[in-house]
């Protein structure tokens, strides 16, 4: 595996040296973008994305850095724990990646150590390419695989095939870089036998890191329309229970358990990217549909450079701003900077009550002192009577709140009461 | 005064949907009562909800001039009539106010069952009828069509219909000409005590009650003391006046008017629709004939979602029968769902249109319970009970037999569709009593049926099975004994108050079964398992289980995510607050509908 890093490139920032010299370290950001191309949409997609259009890529190149370039103007690319070129499909970009990843590097201030993620699909994993963004310090790769079941794929209108997924599988392999895969179970079609094919499979491949998701049927996506007229059945939530209880069993036995409600991971090998978002660390999303979290003093700062008009109310005193740019390709190619819309200020008292929701979501669970700070005690007591959470003693005897195994398969009964606070 | 002979009196009578008040809107706009650009649709509803579902439900009048070909100004009196079959006695009071109607018949749809009913009651009240062809702009209007079903199905003349269209304005001024050529002018004494029909009423927060009403006798003035003779209550006038149709005072109203009055009255159950009002001294003898009491036919429980909105519902239904006399209720509690408010309707409409106002004028979220009927219950000692909802039933060891209101129901429909009709209504322990051919197109079958099984989504089911071609009309007929029993429902083992109804007893096992059936698929998986079982006395006779939720997880939660899934719960959360928490189960409100829904068919 090659070094995490090169030496990161000087922030043009004079407050930061400034803050430096003061002595005050700058605050760890990440660094989302969202690349908005794909060869096709699946037909359970509903992220923002192009089909073709390659004759948008450079631009989109071009405007994504000239925006990362923004942001560290203001200090806020100083110090970049991880980061991740999402989708989409990002590698469809080809070269044009490389030249991002690069570019990135230039602008943002990585951490020697910096987690670099590209998410790549099977059809467009190229050997030449994955070598490039290597050589550019890209050391984790997320591979779409979703199964290894033709017919699976088809119903969940992916273009590619289990063969197409083998060969990127070894690409990947042969890259040396660790890597991550993606598997959807719960599908309309799918059975116990595909399923099982599929982990067995998935647990053989080289990955280090296992995303299972039970498919969502999301508003709007063509698989949605053809279960409303019959074309498809709908997806069978017992079903996708007993998939989801074998795939924790599947990838536990082999060294992978479950460290968040979907993700497992050698340990080690969590994506630390994903982390952040988890554990309400500062992020920026660059591009369209690309989602941003500041604390809320460093975003008053920037929307108050930029003139950016705020009428958003806030009952409480705000303590974090979560704000995405929801524009089309075009209307971002031309105007990169536009003001992000919408916005979202969070109070204190949201902010703690958000923390332990996503903390929830974590296998190692809440602290109880965070859970009391939030006021959420009774609220995780009263799960606690219906068998979702449950407390329990680190290896260090801190007591902390966890999701049970039922709580896992549940967890919209736990997270909508954390956020309710009821 | 007006010069009683230069008055015409006249009421626009339609099956509902048939167009009556765009003609009536068309009448204001030509006679100038209302300039184009203070135009909207259908003026005289006046109510939200009669705008929108496009009902009238409460009686207008409004006074338009209109000079007619002959040169003269006349005073129309136009009294707009709900057009809905549960507010029957609503329609006949405002007909006994004219002299004459314009029958108003869809030139595609035909003669329907309400258009009868109307013309009868039209009939019946002395009135001339014109005949008026409407909306024959639209292409599939068949004009001699309809012309030779209004003489073959009602007996009225209609080689001089007229022909209109409410939409575009044509035939409105021929309308006018033939009823002041042919409606009579009113006649009265003037010197005779004053006697004054009351055709509908409202609540003003500044003024109390005003009424409508049409002078048949006498005078009234500002400033006299009147008498409503039904309940023999006294008051003072406020003012009179006629609507234009904004209020406009007049000094007095004499023989054949048609106005407003304000009565100084706060309480709206004291002025009855149909009542007489007279001189509180030296007043008319004799009240005007025809008035009664009018009876709630369907009654239902309305329980607040969230308990602690008790107060305002009591509130919001304090109010509202300031608008609405005809609503009845009293407190009811449930163990299921609390306390709430057993509550009595004309019908089926009137019930929906009360909760829907409820809802929305008064921000209430409330949860309605399946409707029923008054039933008399006979005990064996004697005794007599009415009893409006299944909670009350007494225990059947003392019950001698129980009695439950029938209708004289009459359909219309298509030949083709006889069979149809002949097999629902059977499923609806109906009796047939005849049927005849008022034209070779319109068959009129006639039925008795308990008002129980009517309320059983009947309408919907006719509605249906004719391909929407059937219509309904239904009058009280009587109490008949029936062997019912009460069927109560179960959740998880425990019987839910709310969810129980009376049943024949020949149909409560099938009903039974189907409710239960139906109930699993309404009631969401909760995190455990939920029997759902029917029982008549402590006889279980139906089951179905709603199985325990097993997965119920947003997956997918990563930076842009994470806004969107929480807006997710907090909706899923919603979802669950529109649903009553019954013991540890949450139950969606149709429920409590669902009864409504089970039927053989």
């Amino acid at each position: 595996m090659p070094a995490g890093g090169a030496a990161p490139a000087p922030s043009s920032g004079l407050a930061a040296l400034a803050a430096e010299a003061a002595g005050a370290a700058p605050t760890p950001v990440s660094l989302y973008v969202h690349v908005p191309f794909c060869l096709s949409k699946c037909a359970y997609c509903d992220f923002y994305s192009e089909p073709g259009k390659p004759d948008r890529y450079s631009r989109f190149v071009d405007a994504a850095l000239f925006e990362a370039g923004h942001w560290s103007h203001y200090d806020l690319l100083d110090d970049v724990p991880t980061m991740y070129i999402g989708g989409g499909t990002p590698t469809v970009l080809g070269t044009e990646l490389v030249r991002l990843v690069r570019g990135l590097r230039e602008t943002a201030r990585l951490r020697p150590d910096a987690e670099i993620t590209v998410e790549t699909n099977p059809e467009t994993t190229d050997a030449d390419l994955i070598a490039q963004l290597v050589e550019a310090a890209v050391n984790r790769f997320s591979l779409g695989v979703q199964s290894f079941d033709d017919a699976v794929l088809a119903t969940l209108g992916r273009c590619h095939g289990a063969a197409r997924t083998e060969a990127a599988l070894e690409v990947l392999r042969a890259s040396g870089v660790p890597f991550s895969i993606d598997l959807i179970c719960g599908v309309p079609g799918q059975s116990f036998e595909s399923w099982d094919a599929t982990l067995e499979r998935a647990v053989g491949c080289g990955a280090r890191h296992v995303s299972v998701y039970p498919l969502t049927v999301e508003d709007g996506t063509p698989l949605a329309a053809a279960i409303a007229d019959g074309h498809q059945a709908a997806p069978d939530p017992d079903v996708a229970a007993d998939m989801m209880l074998a795939a924790e069993v599947a990838l536990a036995a082999v060294g992978m358990p479950r460290y968040e409600v979907a993700n497992y991971a050698q340990p080690g090998h969590e994506a630390r990217h994903n982390l952040v978002y988890w554990t309400g660390g500062a992020y920026l999303g660059v591009g369209p549909h690309a989602a941003s979290m500041l604390p809320y003093a460093e975003f008053q700062r920037v929307a108050e450079a930029e003139g950016w008009k705020l009428d958003a109310e806030v009952a409480g005193t705000p303590a974090r701003a979560r704000f995405t740019r929801e524009v089309s390709l075009e209307d971002y190619l031309r105007r990169p900077l536009a003001q992000p819309e919408p916005l979202e200020v969070l109070t204190a008292q949201e902010v703690m009550r958000e923390d332990v929701m996503l903390g929830l979501r974590l296998s190692r669970g809440v602290a109880v002192e965070m859970v009391e700070a939030a006021g959420l005690g009774e609220t995780l007591a009263s799960l606690a009577e219906r068998e979702l959470v449950s407390i329990a003693e680190d290896e260090d005897g801190a007591a902390r709140w966890r999701t049970t195994q039922r709580g896992w398969l549940l967890g919209n009964q736990v997270f909508g009461a954390v956020w309710a606070g009821e | 005064m007006t010069d009683p002979t230069l008055i015409r009196n006249f009421s626009i009578i339609a099956h509902i949907d048939h167009g009556k008040s765009t003609l009536a809107d068309r009448v204001l706009q030509l006679t100038h009562t209302i300039e184009d650009r203070d135009m909207v649709e259908q003026v005289l509803d006046s109510m939200d909800i009669e705008r929108e579902r496009g009902i009238t439900i409460k009686a207008q009048a409004v006074r338009v001039l209109y000079t007619a070909d002959d040169g003269v100004e006349y005073t129309l009196n136009l009294i707009d009539t709900p057009g809905h079959v549960d507010f029957t006695y609503e329609v006949s009071r405002s007909l006994q106010a004219c002299e004459g109607a314009l029958l108003v018949v869809d030139s595609t749809q035909g003669v329907e069952a309400q258009t009868v009913a109307n013309a009868l009651m039209a009939m019946n009240a002395h009135l001339e009828i014109i005949p008026l062809i409407n909306k024959i702009d639209l292409p599939s209007a068949d004009v001699e069509r309809v012309r030779h079903e209004i003489e073959e199905a009602l007996a009225i003349p209609a080689g001089d219909a007229v022909l209109a269209s409410g939409k575009t304005g044509i035939g409105v001024k021929d309308a006018l000409e033939a009823v002041i050529k042919h409606v009579p002018h009113p006649v009265g004494d003037p010197a005779a005590p004053l006697k004054a029909l009351i055709f509908d009423s409202f609540f003003d927060a500044y003024r109390g009650v005003v009424a409508l009403i049409r002078v048949v006798d006498g005078r009234i003035a500002k400033g006299m003391r009147v008498r409503l003779m039904a309940g023999g209550t006294d008051t003072d006038v406020e003012e009179v006046g006629v609507r234009r149709p904004v209020h406009v005072p007049v000094d007095e109203l004499g023989v054949g008017e048609v106005g407003y009055l304000v009565t100084g009255l706060k309480d709206p159950s004291l002025v009855k629709v149909g009542d007489t009002v007279t001189l509180a001294r030296h007043g008319a003898h004799e009240p005007l004939p025809g008035y009664r009491d009018v009876k709630p036919m369907v009654y239902t429980g309305l329980f607040p979602i969230d308990g602690d909105q008790y107060p305002e519902l009591r509130d919001a239904l304090d109010k509202l029968r300031l608008n609405d006399p005809a609503i009845i209720y009293e407190p009811e509690s449930s163990h299921a769902l609390g306390f709430g408010f057993r509550c009595g309707f004309l019908g089926l409409l009137h019930m929906e249109i009360v909760k829907e106002r409820l809802e929305r004028e008064f921000d209430l979220d409330l949860l309605a319970t399946a409707p029923s009927v008054e039933y008399h219950v006979h005990k064996t000692n004697g005794e007599m009970v009415q009893v409006h909802s299944p909670q009350d039933m007494p225990d059947p060891g003392t019950v001698d037999r129980i009695e439950e209101p029938y209708l004289k129901v009459t359909v219309l429909v298509p030949p083709e569709f006889v069979g149809a009709i002949m097999e629902l209504t059977e499923l609806h322990r109906s009796t047939f009593v005849n049927m005849q051919y008022l034209s070779a197109t319109t068959v009129e079958m006639h039925y008795e049926m308990p008002l129980s099984e009517l309320i059983m989504d009947f309408f919907d089911q006719l509605k249906s099975r004719t391909r929407g071609y059937a219509s309904l009309d239904y009058e009280v007929m009587d109490y008949r004994p029936s062997a019912l029993v009460k069927l109560d429902v179960l959740l998880a083992g425990k019987p839910v108050d709310a969810l129980s109804f009376i049943v024949h007893k020949d149909k409560a096992f099938a009903r039974g079964k189907m409710l239960t059936e139906k109930l699993r698929g309404i009631i969401p998986r909760q995190m455990f398992e939920v029997p759902i079982q029917a029982a008549i006395g402590g006889k279980i006779i139906a089951r179905e289980t709603v199985r325990a939720m097993r997965k119920d997880v947003i997956a997918k939660c990563y930076g842009g995510d994470i806004s969107r899934k929480r807006k997710l719960l907090e909706k899923q959360k919603k979802g669950k607050k529109r649903m009553k928490q019954v013991g540890t189960i949450e139950v969606p409100q149709e429920a409590f509908m669902a009864i409504l829904k089970v039927d053989e068919g």
